[in-house]
């Protein structure tokens, strides 16, 4: 009962903070290139203003087009519920697991692309296809770290994973450690930020579908494409970084959960910030050769497994 | 009660295949009649499966003309899983066929009513069959009657297909026939019941394990025996495509499970045949649907899709045998859940997609993924099923799809984290290799479905298409159903598939459903397809009612798509060929890798060639000598008889019934007593 609260609390936060989050690292960013920068409360005006506006789909496009964005945003919704952040354990347990995670996430991808070949437009399709060809190069290397992981902890649930890396209960501190600098590679692909994405402009890149969308469809989009964000971090936090978080449900374990939380949340968003100003856009082409190194790191991992160190 | 029905079925089949071929001369009154009589028959089989699944297995022997070979059958829980899937698709695909038909109309429709009755009911008697003799007869009735049904066509690109169909089919055989003969031989008997208690010997246990892998895994289409599959189902007629996907190469994997596991029961099982086994299965995922998604044959790109699915179930299955090997009966559970649980989605959703492509190609008459695009305004209802299909097969949760290879991914990580160095090296292959696949298979099917279904139309033909017949309809709505309910009801059917590993597994394994939960204790995972679809569907009308409720403007769909500045043309939109050059960047190496491996199959053809050269040579020496006085008199008799065969194809098949008529007759009079 208490974990569904949990999960349900998860879900209006995440919702809320969504916007605040992408805000205050447009205006990071800014900071750091001695720009002024928008205020950090942009990205809430902005959706409020989408809202007033009128929602344009393309003459060709079809119910798909109308109901992805809903859906995208649906399902972060529902990731939400399974994935721990203030608390140790999962909030719903049936929602962690990271094969599931790994599927759920695959879910919206699947409309994100279909809506971008619906709406008829040539730059939204190659969007689509790649942000399709970037879940081909990145779940392997995901796949593989936490398999490693799963072999060190014993579980495929995301919440006793990081119980048991947290409680120092895993023999194999080398191949874990390595999997999760592959895991946290591939997640950074995954937030399509600089080198291999830019949110902001070229609709060439994985954010093309959203060149047909406007008003409150892209309101949506947008407040989606932050919420994936999020929780790809908190994915990464819950496994490999899950110290400070609360193992029982009282309430000062929570609050200083959440404290952690927090803090860990604008540390990565922090660091992502320092490399997306300090790297130029890598060709696409080159995607495969950098997820091909990653997968690297992942195989070393099991290598150090196998080796039990 | 499984084996009345059973035999009921059966002779409504053969009842249904003459009728069909008889009522020729009329083409409606054909296609009604088999239509009616063989989805009665699929029904009564249906009941049979689900029976035996459900309460118990039966057996009955029959007796036969031949003295050496009596018939007995046995319906076991395994049995009856195969009885389910192959007649719930042929349920499908008879109400299907009963409009689809139209569009071979003129050409022969009561034949392909004929063979695909012989077919139905061959596959039916092969998995029910305890019989070394009977299996071969019935493995080659089903694989002539498909035969047939994909040269029906007869354009030369069903022809070719069919040849190389014919020529793998027999290959494989030929494997299975050596096998069974080295364990006939060794046992003394042509019995299955015999073979399951003789102790082979690892040797021999583990060359017949290996010839029956190669023989079954030919049927199945595992790479690299797989070259005839996708240029055989596509050439016949969509709903026989269902059919030879979703069903008869599931008769492999039945072969490969029942011979492992049944007929080598006292033989054992070594580790690495299990290992070989999921090796085989990661190559066939991976290579399969690579090649899928490039493929711009609607029918093509299923059939690679078919590959890929067996690659799958092999996982599973095999994941299943290294359990058996390493005595941890709870892997084994879990392996053959996974397996015989991904069989069943993959004949729902496969036979659903093949169905909808067929509903494509009725109101376009086209194949070509590249002529279609904006179907979904004309066809709604065939595009939300196809959508449906290709959700199911890309694995995405909740449907049926995700939850087998959440299994299957669950037994491979226990298996992993049981076993030894080597285990878990194949494994870690296996588990990276599944997940490429389901990736592929995502941007497989956006293609598929969106490419065929949204966007503008692209030629005359998608522009001028029509929703198909009520039958049509009814059968993909059904399956689609099916998939759906699958998913979401795996907690109530997980346990029957259960139940039926069970039947030919030692040790009790793991209970992996409590409520609306599905558990791998080993690994303490828990997924609830139910409560997701629950949680989805609720989150899902909040978010479109807030969105609705906060939005001030209008909404509108008039505008042409943005083109940077430039006037929107037709040319524009994605292409499948975009697709292709996208991922042709990326993975190179494998499809070169693809002309590699299909110059193999073209090596098989001029190998069977050229034995047919060499045979005739050695023919002629003797010829010379012995035969020709004998030939020329056979051709002076060929020569009177040609008013008796007037080279109808009709002609022929008459005297084959006939054939079976005076063999059914002198069955009935000289063994009267038998329970016919």
């Amino acid at each position: 009962m208490i974990g569904t609260l949990i999960g349900f609390a998860q879900i209006l936060l995440l919702a809320l903070a969504a916007p605040l989050v992408s805000g205050a690292t447009r205006w990071m960013r800014a900071k750091m290139q001695t720009r002024k920068g928008p205020p950090i409360l942009q990205d809430y005006y902005d959706i409020i203003k989408l809202f007033k506006r009128e929602d344009i789909h393309t003459k060709e496009s079809s119910l798909i087009h109308r109901i992805m964005p809903a859906l995208f945003t649906t399902t972060l919704l529902l990731l939400a519920m399974g994935i721990p952040t203030l608390t140790r354990g999962c909030p719903l347990p049936f929602m962690g697991d990271f094969i599931l995670i790994i599927y759920l996430l695959a879910l919206p991808r699947f409309f994100f692309a279909l809506s971008a070949v619906d709406s008829g437009s040539s730059y939204a399709g190659i969007g689509g296809i790649r942000e399709l060809i970037i879940g081909i190069l990145c779940e392997p290397v995901m796949l593989l770290a936490l398999f490693v992981t799963m072999l060190a902890t014993g579980t495929t649930n995301i919440g006793f994973m990081g119980d048991a890396i947290a409680s120092g209960a895993v023999v194999n501190p080398i191949a874990v450690t390595l999997a999760g600098i592959a895991f946290a590679c591939a997640c950074y692909i995954e937030l399509g930020k600089l080198p291999y994405d830019l949110a902001e402009a070229e609709q060439e890149l994985q954010e093309g579908p959203l060149s047909e969308y406007s008003g409150p469809s892209l309101a949506l989009l947008k407040m989606s494409l932050s919420m994936k964000q999020i929780i790809i971090v908190s994915w990464l936090i819950a496994i490999f970084l899950p110290f400070g978080s609360a193992v029982e449900l009282t309430l000062p374990a929570l609050a200083l959960g959440l404290v952690f939380y927090l803090l860990k949340v604008f540390a990565i968003f922090f660091i992502c910030t320092i490399i997306e100003n300090v790297v130029s856009r890598v060709r696409y082409k080159l995607l495969g050769h950098q997820t091909g190194v990653v997968f690297g790191i992942a195989a070393f991992a099991f290598v150090f497994f196998l080796l039990g160190m | 009660m499984s084996m009345t029905f059973f035999l009921v079925s059966a002779g409504l089949f053969v009842v249904g295949a003459l009728l069909a071929l008889l009522t020729g001369r009329s083409e409606k009154l054909s296609r009604t009649l088999s239509s009616i009589f063989g989805a009665a028959a699929s029904l009564f089989a249906l009941i049979a499966g689900g029976n035996a699944i459900i309460f118990c297995s039966e057996s009955l022997t029959l007796a036969t003309p031949f003295a050496f070979a009596p018939l007995p059958l046995l319906i076991n829980p395994l049995t009856g899983l195969l009885l389910v899937v192959i007649n719930l698709l042929a349920l499908a695909a008879w109400t299907f066929g009963f409009s689809y038909l139209r569009e071979y109309s003129g050409r022969e429709v009561s034949v392909i009513g004929f063979f695909m009755s012989l077919f139905i009911v061959a596959m039916n008697l092969l998995v029910a069959v305890d019989n070394v003799f009977w299996f071969l007869v019935f493995f080659e009735i089903m694989s002539l009657c498909s035969y047939f049904l994909v040269v029906v066509k007869q354009d030369e690109m069903s022809v070719k297909a069919g040849f190389l169909y014919l020529v793998m089919a027999h290959i494989g055989f030929l494997l299975i026939m050596i096998a069974f003969f080295i364990m006939s031989s060794a046992a003394g008997s042509f019995d299955f019941a015999v073979f399951r208690i003789t102790d082979f010997g690892p040797q021999t246990a583990s060359v017949v394990f290996l010839l029956t892998f190669i023989g079954f895994g030919i049927k199945a289409g595992m790479v690299p025996f797989h070259t005839w599959l996708p240029k055989a189902h596509p050439a016949a007629p969509s709903q026989v495509s269902a059919l030879m996907s979703g069903a008869m190469i599931k008769i492999g994997i039945f072969g490969i499970v029942k011979v492992g596991l049944d007929l080598l029961a006292s033989s054992g099982c070594e580790l690495w045949w299990g290992l070989l086994i999921v090796l085989f299965g990661a190559v066939s995922a991976v290579f399969g649907i690579i090649y899928a998604l490039t493929e711009r044959d609607i029918k093509s790109l299923l059939a690679y899709s078919s590959i890929e699915n067996i690659g799958i179930i092999l996982l599973g299955v095999g994941t299943g045998f290294v359990g058996v090997a390493l005595h941890l009966p709870s892997l084994a559970g879990l392996g053959f859940l996974a397996g015989l649980f991904h069989l069943l989605n993959h004949a729902v959703f496969k036979g659903l997609l093949f169905m909808g492509a067929g509903s494509v190609i009725f109101s376009t008459h086209t194949r070509d993924i590249e002529k279609l695009g904006g179907l979904i305004k004309v066809m709604p209802l065939t595009a939300v099923c196809f959508l449906c299909g290709s959700l199911a097969v890309a694995a995405l949760p909740p449907l049926n799809g995700f939850v087998s290879e959440w299994f299957t991914y669950q037994a491979m990580f226990t298996a992993a984290f049981e076993g030894a160095l080597m285990v878990r090296v194949v494994f870690a292959l296996a588990a990276v290799a599944l997940v490429v696949t389901g990736a592929l298979a995502l941007a497989t099917f956006v293609k598929a479905f969106g490419l065929s279904f949204l966007g503008a139309p692209r030629t005359r033909e998608a522009h001028e298409a029509r929703e198909v017949p009520f039958t049509m309809k009814l059968a993909k709505v059904v399956l689609a159903a099916f998939c759906v309910g699958l998913g979401l009801g795996a907690p109530l059917v997980v346990p029957y598939i259960q139940s039926i590993s069970a039947s030919f597994l030692a040790g009790s394994p793991d209970l992996l459903q409590i409520g609306r939960y599905l558990f791998n204790p080993e690994l303490y995972a828990v997924i609830s397809p139910p409560m997701i679809a629950l949680l989805l569907i609720s989150l899902g009308a909040i978010v479109a009612s807030v969105a609705l409720l906060l939005h001030r403007g209008n909404v509108a769909s008039n505008r042409d798509p943005w083109a940077c500045g430039y006037l929107h043309e037709t040319e524009m939109p994605m292409r499948p060929s975009s697709f292709a050059g996208q991922m042709n960047t990326f993975f190179k190496p494998l499809f070169t890798l693809r002309s590699t491996i299909t110059a193999q199959s073209d090596k098989f053809i001029s190998l069977f060639n050229s034995s047919v050269r060499g045979a005739k040579k050695a023919e002629d020496f003797s010829d010379r000598y012995v035969v020709d006085s004998v030939s020329s008199f056979v051709k002076w008799l060929a020569l009177k008889s040609k008013g008796i065969e007037g080279g109808n194809f009709r002609v022929y098949l008459l005297y084959i019934v006939v054939a079976l008529l005076v063999l059914l007759i002198l069955a009935i009079t000289f063994k009267g007593g038998g329970p016919l």
